[in-house]
């Protein structure tokens, strides 16, 4: 189990703002991190990994404390078992693939975990290969594979896919998911988007403003409206058309795409990229089978 | 979306499906849900809920006493109509409870609706969600 207290004022393009967050999560727990630019995210994957100093930090993974501020105890990041990988994660330009894993290794440590990531990551014809020959998504592999090298408790992820195209992206999903499950690790990541959230996390923080808003299953964060109707999904609008006296929403959602009719007063609070849970009763889909 | 705000009044279950009654002011809402007060915490008599349908789910009948399957039956009193070319909106007064229903132009056309006009909204009960108050 990991505990998390951390006070910390931020310093924002709007003045100071007090990032103040507690939060417990289980060993093996798939944790995403969902909340506006600002609202203190990557401030508090750095003050886990002991990147960035808070006012006050308490931090205990599994028996074993890494910050306590009261005792102005500190454990250095050389020392926290964690991987980290960013939106832009740097390999070493000058290594290969296998060496940039291998140097991550610590010292005298057998190589077996280097080949059976190379093989879990399906690298094998990309290992000698120098990061410049890579694309984005072979080199957040790389970063991906480097960073549990060491097979850490805690792995943090900075919007790793962000930069990616959709179908990277769900690739890239599939080998975290993948890497979470057989190194049973505890994953905490940021991301923006909510399908990645229901494809890969356990539970989902909100944050807002320095502040948890909202914490629980995707399902109950983001159908928190608690409707009756059984058909629902969640996306974001992508168009507003003005049809006759209605408007047509167009709502991607995963792979598709879907319409929606809305009379004119409910568009008024649309905006293009809202996210948004559409629903409908369960006795008006028509279902066929694809032959 | 037409939300009314109304208060459980009876819950009837089997096998998965409940219907659900629901008073909101003088009128008995029926709702049909695939939920039970077994997978469901909202579904208690005396709750407060959210009844809520789209206006393309709102019938619009002139007579007032039809001898119809449909459950839900509210008279209302026509306070304007939008016309647009294929379809209409017609905003409806329930006692100080605004409706909207939309319908084809066509029908509209048929039934001869007019401002202030009295006519019976009708809401199937499969049309009825359900949303509990937080």
């Amino acid at each position: 189990m990991i505990q998390f207290n951390a006070y910390k004022m931020l310093q924002t393009a709007d003045g100071e703002l007090p990032l103040d967050v507690s939060l417990t999560v289980e060993k093996g727990q798939f944790i995403a991190i969902y909340g506006n630019s600002g609202a203190g995210k990557t401030t508090i994957l750095r003050i886990l990994a002991g990147l960035t100093e808070a006012e006050n930090v308490y931090i205990k993974v599994g028996n074993e404390v890494w910050d306590d501020s009261q005792k102005k105890y500190h454990l250095s990041v050389q020392k926290r078992s964690i991987g980290f990988v960013f939106q832009d994660f740097a390999l070493f330009p000058n290594l290969t693939v296998r060496e940039n894993l291998e140097f991550a290794l610590p010292k005298n440590d057998v190589t077996e975990i280097v080949s059976e990531l190379i093989d879990l990551m399906e690298l094998q014809s990309l290992q000698n290969s120098k990061p410049h020959q890579l694309s984005g998504g072979q080199k957040q592999r790389v970063a991906l594979a480097r960073a549990i090298v060491r097979k850490p408790e805690l792995l943090l992820l900075d919007e790793p896919l962000s930069a990616l195209d959709d179908e990277m992206r769900f690739k890239l999903q599939d080998y975290i998911l993948k890497i979470h499950q057989k190194y049973q690790l505890t994953t905490l990541m940021i991301t923006h988007s909510i399908a990645e959230i229901f494809k890969l996390s356990d539970k989902v923080v909100v944050l807002d403003k320095g502040k948890i808003i909202k914490e629980g299953t995707p399902d109950t964060v983001f159908a928190a409206q608690k409707i009756s109707s059984k058909f629902q999904l969640t996306g974001e609008i992508i168009s507003i058309i003005k049809s006759d006296i209605v408007y047509i929403v167009q709502v991607s959602s995963g792979n598709s795409i879907i319409k929606v009719v809305a009379t004119e007063d409910e568009i008024k609070d649309f905006k293009i990229g809202q996210k948004v849970l559409v629903a409908s009763k369960a006795f008006n889909p028509i279902i066929q089978i694809l032959s | 979306m037409n939300i009314l705000n109304g208060n459980i009044s009876q819950v009837q279950s089997h096998e998965g499906l409940s219907l659900v009654r629901v008073q909101s002011k003088d009128v008995a809402f029926s709702a049909i849900v695939l939920d039970t007060p077994e997978t469901s915490d909202y579904l208690k008599t005396g709750n407060e809920v959210r009844i809520i349908f789209k206006e393309t789910e709102v019938m619009i009948s002139k007579d007032l006493n039809p001898n119809i399957s449909i459950q839900n039956k509210l008279l209302c009193r026509i306070e304007s109509i939008e016309n647009g070319a294929i379809l209409s909106q017609i905003n409806l007064m329930h006692d100080q409870q605004a409706i909207k229903s939309i319908i084809t132009r066509n029908a509209c056309e048929q039934l001869d609706l007019k401002e202030n006009d009295t006519v019976l909204a009708l809401i199937k009960t499969n049309e009825v969600s359900l949303s509990a108050h937080d």
